[in-house]
């Protein structure tokens, strides 16, 4: 019976359930010392002067570190531009100045919040729309020193941090030709991850190398960005992962981990480091707010001839990795919905706030929420039903991206439609009183960055899986690699056990993103436990005396087919193995080949491809209260492709959960900035939708084997959170009968436009 | 916190997951950081610290508190129960069980405090209704599972745990 779509128990639940799993806030050492940052309390200013006498009053405070002890430079992912700490100026609120290191985590607090930093403010740049303005002060004065990794020419000029421009010649003729033109504005508020667990990190210093505990997302890359950051080679870094308490992007990238291994080295003692509650917040990489404005030429007949797009995206402070996101419009527009010669320009902008950088679907949302509103508005101008109108302006197979790369299953979006409607059919939907339905659809990529897997058959018959993915909650590692080793090898999936993240121990891992663990490190896994398979049948057809072609394993078992008497278990052909030839293990490697593409299609793209890429429709019906402004969600479905379900309870979880996180985005969730400051200051303020605030989601997962992906799997766990507010804020247009463009919608807002209306 | 200089101290008695203690807490000690750091009780987890999340949920005396914004003073005398108490060396119970067999569980930091707030609800409501789970989880955020399998394992277990009760 095959393991894969049945559900077998997650590794770690056990653990977690009983309160036993280690997660990198549970990490403690005999001796070890606590670190406390102190920050900005400006979101712009000059520093004039650093006062650490009233925090080495604090009782426990050993030392104060300022930016004359730390490594001077600039460093980052993309734009070298983030000082270890700030030295002349300070770019956002919450900003590292200095750092108080103590002998217990009371007193490093408390340190932190004694240092006196006196900084004469200057107006902060707040927006984008500010930070383009004429004129304007920029943000890094030295912008044009800063270096730029890879060397690649982003389009960087002052407060412009990236632009990507798409543009493929003359637009005015569609323009003049057409008989509608329609024009939209689309706005878009950051969105805080709200992983439960901190950010916090702790460091040893031995036999000369940097040894990082952590719960992070991305192993490889803390490691190589605490080197950079440190100065030092990436192999005097060692990242060892703990459990993960949430993290949907704010754990990419380095935090508190240089500065810990910087005063482990200085001290000869492991420090410890965790964000503090308002900490936390303050520089959570929120994903970025944005503004999108198209504009359509339309014929009478529906054909959009041509699409002009413009895009703004705020980075905050410093680059992180706005340029390399500035590509994905790229793949959106004209990716689902055929919309003519297109052009497409993205700035992504320096301002005086907390850098933004990656959140689940990254700027998926936001982009289709533009998208799928304008495809909405357009229907809306040609007086045709928005269903209709969708399949009629649906891509084809064989279109092209706007990269060039041809859409080759685009078809499956139409079988999406199919199959929506015959579960919630679209005619009836969302009508009477203020109800009203919306869709939204996405081509979501499955990130295709390198993993490495080694497999051994342990002498017992059950085997390891080394590896360095990360589970981040959604279960591709504590269920999905593993069933798909055990269906290969022919064991039980509870015969799998797989590793922690450990730099030292296993090949490079491009860490838990865009739902790539499944499909390339599955994929790395399925090849070696392949070759841990062949060399089993070999060891077993000579102890068998049996062609290796004529042998079966099942569950642990070893059988020569059609003889059940001759089989030997898997653990008796590991021990004869490991006593003759030596132990049965092997390692793959893999990474998703970048797809065909047009590499002149536009400048400043870092991101060339959209891989792997995954099909979704999603369709939501809401009532609006006219008293309170409330919007319900009455009924939510999904329909996904996923290539091939592994463990359809655990996709189930990613869809509901995406969607919860999505319905969140639509209409609770704030995070506002005010003179470049967050308001929301407590956890609650955010917005998050709870318990009672989400429905049932009710999915259609579709399957379309890919040859490349492990058993024909793709990504599943990311995508469901992109669609989302898009079809929300279609219903809820459809509802009211005003166009919903900007998001959050709030009651408030909502009770804005029922007056509006009236 | 412990390791405070200067800081009063106060004497208390009580029985955390079945276990009687004495201890010296200050005065700004919260319950969280006595069972985490006294107790090396790591099962509650720090998380928001403002008693918004749910995260370090225990039971006092069966109901369920925000063990970080409670005073570890105010605990004399009293009958505390962290998610390690639930099952303790034994098997799972019956609600746990329910969050394996309904992948109920994904990154696992606020499943402890879910758990006690389900445990407390499934004691004084033996069949709760859909809405009275949600409610009860009003003061939890789970950020990764959208909720549907915890609600649906609360309410699987409820009817284990009657099915149990009266063969």
């Amino acid at each position: 019976m095959s393991l894969l779509g049945s559900n077998p128990a997650r590794s770690d639940a056990d653990a977690k359930l009983r309160g036993e799993a280690v997660f990198g806030a549970d990490l403690a050492r005999p001796g070890m010392l606590w670190a406390s940052i102190s920050r900005s309390p400006v979101a712009a200013g000059r520093i004039r002067s650093i006062d650490s006498g009233p925090a080495l009053k604090v009782d426990g405070v050993l030392d104060v570190l300022t930016a004359a002890d730390v490594p001077d430079g600039r460093t980052g992912v993309i734009v070298n531009d983030i000082p270890f700490l700030a030295a002349d100026y300070v770019a956002y609120e919450g900003e590292p100045v200095a750092i108080v290191v103590a002998d217990n985590r009371a007193a490093a607090d408390a340190g932190a919040q004694a240092v006196d930093i006196d900084i004469e403010p200057t107006e902060p740049v707040s927006t984008p729309e500010q930070a383009l303005a004429p004129g304007v002060r920029l943000v890094h004065p030295d912008w044009n020193r800063f270096a730029v990794t890879g060397g690649a020419d982003i389009g960087r000029d002052g407060n412009v941090v990236a632009e990507v421009v798409h543009d493929p010649g003359d637009l005015d003729e569609a323009f003049a030709v057409a008989d509608v033109v329609v024009e939209g504005t689309y706005r878009t508020p950051r969105q805080y991850q709200a992983h439960l667990e901190p950010k916090m990190a702790l460091a040893t210093y031995e036999s000369g190398r940097y040894v990082i505990e952590v719960s992070h997302q991305y192993p490889f890359r803390l490691r190589d960005r605490v080197a950079q950051m440190l100065g030092v080679a990436p192999s005097a870094v060692r990242v060892v992962g703990h459990h993960i308490g949430g993290g949907f992007g704010a754990k990419l990238d380095v935090s508190l981990e240089a500065f810990a291994a910087l005063l482990a080295r200085r001290y000869r003692r492991p420090v410890r480091m965790q964000h503090a509650a308002l900490e936390e917040r303050l520089v959570a990489p929120c994903r970025a707010n944005a503004l999108v404005s198209i504009r359509s030429a339309v014929s009478g007949d529906g054909t959009i001839l041509a699409t002009d797009v413009e895009i703004v995206s705020d980075s905050g402070a410093y680059a992180n990795n706005g340029p390399a996101l500035s590509a994905i419009p790229m793949f959106v527009f004209g990716s689902i919905y055929r919309v003519g010669t297109a052009r497409i320009r993205t700035r992504n902008v320096y301002t005086n706030t907390a850098p933004t950088g990656a959140y689940r679907g990254v700027n998926g949302p936001w982009l289709v929420f533009a998208n799928e509103r304008h495809i909405d508005a357009v229907a809306d101008a040609l007086d045709r039903d928005r269903r209709e109108f969708r399949l009629a302006s649906l891509a084809r197979d064989g279109d092209l991206m706007r990269n060039g790369q041809p859409l080759e299953e685009i078809s499956i979006l139409r079988e999406a439609f199919d199959r929506v409607d015959e579960l919630a059919p679209w005619q009836g939907a969302g009508t009477g009183e203020l109800r009203g339905v919306g869709q939204a659809a996405a081509v979501w990529l499955t990130n295709p960055m390198p993993g490495h897997a080694t497999v051994k058959l342990n002498e017992d018959g059950t085997a390891t899986v080394i590896t360095s993915a990360t589970e981040n909650g959604s279960g591709a590692v504590a269920t999905g690699l593993r069933q798909i080793a055990a269906e290969t090898l022919g064991l039980a999936a509870d015969a799998v056990t797989i590793t922690m993240p450990d730099t030292d121990a296993t090949g490079y891992d491009a860490g838990s993103q865009g739902s790539r663990t499944t499909h390339v490190v599955g994929r790395a896994i399925a090849d070696a436990s392949a070759e841990v398979r062949s060399q089993v049948l070999d060891r077993a057809s000579q102890m068998l005396e049996a062609a290796p072609e004529d042998l079966t394993i099942d569950d642990g078992v070893v059988a020569v087919a059609g003889v059940p008497a001759a089989s030997l278990t898997l653990g008796a052909v590991a021990q004869a193995a490991t006593w003759s030839d030596g132990p049965i293990t092997a390692g793959a490697s893999y990474v998703t080949p970048t797809p065909p593409h047009d590499p002149a299609c536009a400048t400043g793209m870092l991101i060339k491809g959209w891989p792997t890429p995954t099909y979704h429709l999603h369709q939501a019906e809401v009532s609006v209260d006219v008293v309170t402004g409330r919007v319900t969600v009455d009924r939510y479905v999904v329909c996904q492709e996923v290539g091939r379900a592994i463990h359809p309870d655990a996709i189930a979880g990613q869809i509901q959960g995406g969607v919860a996180q999505g319905l969140g985005f639509a209409l609770s969730e704030r995070v506002d900035l005010d003179h470049g400051r967050y308001v929301q200051r407590t956890f609650k303020a955010h917005g998050l939708p709870l318990a009672e605030d989400v429905p049932k989601v009710e999915m259609i997962v579709m399957e379309h084997v890919d040859p490349a992906g492990p058993y024909g799997a793709k990504g599943a766990a990311e995508p469901p959170i992109v669609p989302v507010a898009a079809a929300v804020a279609n219903a809820v247009s459809d509802a009211i009968g005003v166009p919903f463009d900007t998001l959050p919608i709030t009651p408030e807002a909502v009770l804005e436009a029922l007056e509006a209306e009236s | 916190m412990p390791g405070a200089a200067g800081e009063q101290s106060v004497s208390i008695r009580l029985i955390v997951n079945e276990r009687r203690h004495q201890l010296d807490v200050g005065a700004g000690e919260t319950l969280l950081s006595m069972l985490r750091e006294r107790l090396s009780l790591l099962g509650p987890k720090e998380a928001c610290c403002e008693g918004e999340c749910g995260a370090c949920t225990v039971l006092m005396d069966g109901a369920p508190v925000a063990s970080c914004i409670l005073a570890a003073g105010s605990t004399n005398g009293r009958t505390v129960l962290t998610v390690e108490g639930l099952a303790g060396t034994g098997e799972l119970t019956a609600l746990q069980q329910a969050f394996v067999s309904h992948a109920a569980v994904q990154c696992g930091y606020c499943t402890p405090g879910v758990l006690m707030v389900l445990t407390a609800l499934l004691e004084d409501t033996p069949d709760p209704s859909e809405a009275d789970v949600r409610r009860a989880l009003a003061g939890t955020i789970c950020r990764c599972t959208g909720y549907q399998q915890i609600v649906e394992a609360a309410l699987d277990a409820a009817q284990l745990m009657i099915r149990a009760a009266t063969s």
